[in-house]
């Protein structure tokens, strides 16, 4: 080969190197409009969360999440495409640009409102310690008798870690599915979590465990990221319309069986609107 | 566990082959400009390509893979999971085989090296057509007991959410609540993948055992 | 949308980190001595006259190496409970790195004995030595020199590893790590300030392989 081919194929080289630097616009905030024209909306979601968010064996994404992020696409007019995160993978997908909003039962809490923007809430989650059925459990000081799971990051991981006594053994796994997995194979003896968990766990051990506590009822609303006024109004009026035309009903039906729950004007520590 | 699961553990199977094998092909293009550049004489050029090869072999794969995957969106690139992931295997892949194959240029006997600049080949000749092929001979076994490793780290896509084989094992462990059967299989399979690959790379190394008595 | 690097949760996280790096150290540590005595164990066991006994061995080197450390570790976990053994996270770490580490070590520590030359078996037990003392002062500690640098790179591996214990919540710098990560949210400061973390953990243990090999297998061979 001769000199000029190998100062080409150099030049190349730095060339594809440079190129990604040259490609990668600083992410700029998303518009309804610009989602429009991109002709689809890019949707963070849970992946092994029934019935909220969970990919089926056919490699299907389904849920409530999935079902009102589509009627959001369908709103918008565009296609939607689904992006099933780890439980505290949520907001930095988010925050980074990977998703352009979240529907993936993000509980609003105080502290992911200084990080995040939420809408209006479309659904309400009670977060719950399940433990053996033969036990009397009654306060939250009787938590600390056990070793509890959490998923980490989740709503029950900072609701037990607040509420329990101090000194009480926490073990945190990456995901609703491990903490699960670590009840049903006996390493805990109680866990936090939602009040779907409990039909999973009647599956893998029947009989032998049940809601003890509730903790705060805890709302969801969509995230975007902190600053977007555009999207979060689009949102917002999203969820007015289908709480008002019967649509939220129609989801309920199919994932809750219970009638729409009564939703609060406003959520201490929590703003539905950007400003 | 039914058919519908074993299914669903072989599409991650799938991806998990896909994962290692653009790993690989993309580690081993990037991995050969790190190995000549390392044995290139150039002193900057060596000591840089020393810290990257350093900074991926002193630090764990999970952390490599944590932030590729969080950090690339930082800079504005926004690439879906499947992307991310690719690339930080072939980062990882690339100062490993990087290293593999610089020690395997520098155990090509000086003289092949002194002989071709006598018949005054350039650098690109040289290398092309004398130095690494021999080279890459002698790094088969290597870089073969290389890929196993690389098969085996894609399961730890499965922590940033990835479905490959071991999410995918997780998962159904979760719907069937047989872990014992399902961890097995996954298990299975992954034998099944690595094996071969570490008895053909045994078997090249005996032979070129045999070869340089 | 602009996102500013914000190291205040790490700075503030400073002191939980530095914890679980001792953390870190005693699940390797832990691993690295159950590796050796699987590795001795098992090299030993490899030369039995009994032929299942060699296959069994051959067979556990050749499962442990060719299946990933997650599912190892997944398996202890969450599958052998249902079979009636059931660890806490930290023994359950220390299991699967020691039995992780302890099938590489067979394979290193075969090479190294295997590179002893049968002359010098003979004339130790030529000397008078019994089997013991020619095994320990004959074969072990010149095979363990001349294996010490696998044996090293494969431990500090094994190091590393440890991050991948935080699957099952172990207590080690990764899990600490993520606990402070989804409380703050800031997963590029977070990581990308533990990713340097390791690197001093991994140059730490090199050094600390390097002084052994300087205080015991420094002895000068003719």
């Amino acid at each position: 080969m001769t000199r000029t081919t190998r100062r080409s194929l150099l030049a190349a080289g730095a060339a594809a190197f440079a190129l990604p630097a040259l490609l990668a616009s600083p992410a700029g905030a998303v518009t309804p409009a610009e989602i429009k024209a991109r002709g689809k909306i890019i949707v963070g979601i849970q992946g092994d969360n029934p019935p909220w968010g969970f990919v089926t064996s056919a490699g299907k994404q389904d849920g409530l999440d999935a079902d009102i992020a589509t009627l959001f696409a369908k709103d918008l007019g565009v296609a939607v495409e689904f992006v099933p995160l780890e439980v505290n993978n949520r907001i930095p997908a988010l925050t980074t640009g990977r998703v352009d909003v979240l529907f993936a039962t993000m509980a609003m809490l105080p502290e992911r409102a200084k990080a995040v923007q939420f809408s209006k809430p479309y659904v309400a989650n009670t977060i719950v310690f399940i433990g053996p059925k033969k036990d009397k459990i009654t306060s939250n000081e009787d938590m600390g008798r056990y070793t509890i799971a959490v998923a980490k990051g989740a709503a029950q991981d900072t609701q037990v870690t607040k509420n329990a006594p101090a000194g009480t053994v926490i073990r945190r796994y990456d995901g609703d599915a491990p903490s699960i997995q670590a009840l049903v194979s006996g390493q805990v003896q109680a866990i936090g979590g939602n009040i779907f968990y409990m039909q999973r766990i009647e599956q893998g051990r029947p009989g032998e465990f049940e809601n003890k506590l509730e903790f705060q009822n805890l709302y969801n609303g969509a995230c975007t990221r902190l600053g977007e006024k555009e999207i979060n109004a689009a949102l917002n009026a999203f969820i007015d319309k289908i709480k008002a035309n019967g649509e939220l009903q129609k989801v309920y039906d199919k994932w809750m069986k219970v009638p729409v729950h009564k939703f609060p004007d406003s959520l201490e520590g929590v703003s539905f609107t950007a400003n | 566990m039914g058919e519908a699961e074993f299914l669903f553990l072989l599409t991650g199977l799938k991806w998990t082959v896909l994962l290692s094998l653009v790993g690989f092909a993309g580690g081993g293009v990037c991995g050969l400009a790190v190995a000549l550049m390392r044995s290139s004489g150039i002193a900057p050029l060596e000591r840089g390509t020393a810290g990257y090869i350093a900074l991926f072999q002193g630090t764990p794969l999970l952390m490599q893979l944590f932030v590729v995957y969080y950090g690339l969106a930082l800079i504005g690139l926004k690439l879906d999971a499947w992307v991310a992931v690719a690339i930080g295997f072939t980062l990882h892949a690339s100062a490993y085989l990087g290293e593999i194959w610089r020690g395997s240029i520098e155990a090509v006997p000086r003289g092949q090296t002194e002989a071709a600049k006598a018949l005054s080949l350039h650098y690109v000749a040289r290398m092309k057509d004398v130095v690494l092929p021999q080279a890459i001979r002698i790094s088969l076994p290597a870089t073969i007991g290389f890929l196993v490793q690389l098969i085996k780290g894609t399961s730890l896509a499965a922590i940033v959410g990835f479905t490959e084989l071991t999410r995918a094992g997780n998962i159904v462990s979760n719907q069937t609540f047989k872990p014992l059967l399902v961890f097995g299989v996954v298990g299975i399979l992954y034998f099944l993948l690595c094996w071969p690959l570490s008895l053909y790379g045994a078997h090249l190394e005996r032979r070129m055992a045999v070869a340089a008595r | 949308m602009n996102y500013r690097l914000d190291f205040t949760p790490v700075i503030e996280g400073l002191p939980d980190l530095l914890l679980a790096c001792l953390g870190t150290f005693g699940l390797a540590l832990g691993g690295m001595a159950l590796a050796i005595v699987i590795g001795i164990g098992g090299v030993i066991l490899r030369e039995s006259r009994l032929a299942p006994v060699r296959w069994l061995v051959k067979g556990f080197v050749e499962l442990v190496r060719n299946t990933p450390f997650l599912v190892q570790i997944f398996f202890i976990y969450f599958a052998l409970p249902l079979a009636g053994v059931r660890l806490d996270p930290t023994p359950t770490a220390i299991l699967a790195l020691g039995i992780n580490g302890g099938a590489y070590a067979i394979e290193i520590i075969r090479g190294g004995v295997q590179s002893i030359g049968k002359g010098q078996i003979e004339a130790g037990l030529a000397l008078g030595l019994h089997r013991g003392q020619v095994f320990r002062l004959i074969v072990l500690k010149p095979a363990l020199r001349a294996i010490f640098p696998s044996l090293t790179s494969q431990f500090v591996l094994l190091t590393l590893t440890t991050s991948v214990c935080s699957a099952i919540s172990a207590y080690e710098l990764t899990s600490v790590a993520q606990r402070i990560e989804s409380e703050s949210f800031r997963s590029f400061e977070v990581f990308g300030t533990i990713t340097l973390f390791y690197l001093v953990i991994s140059w730490v243990m090199m050094r600390f392989f390097s002084g052994i090999s300087q205080r015991y297998l420094s002895y000068p061979v003719k």
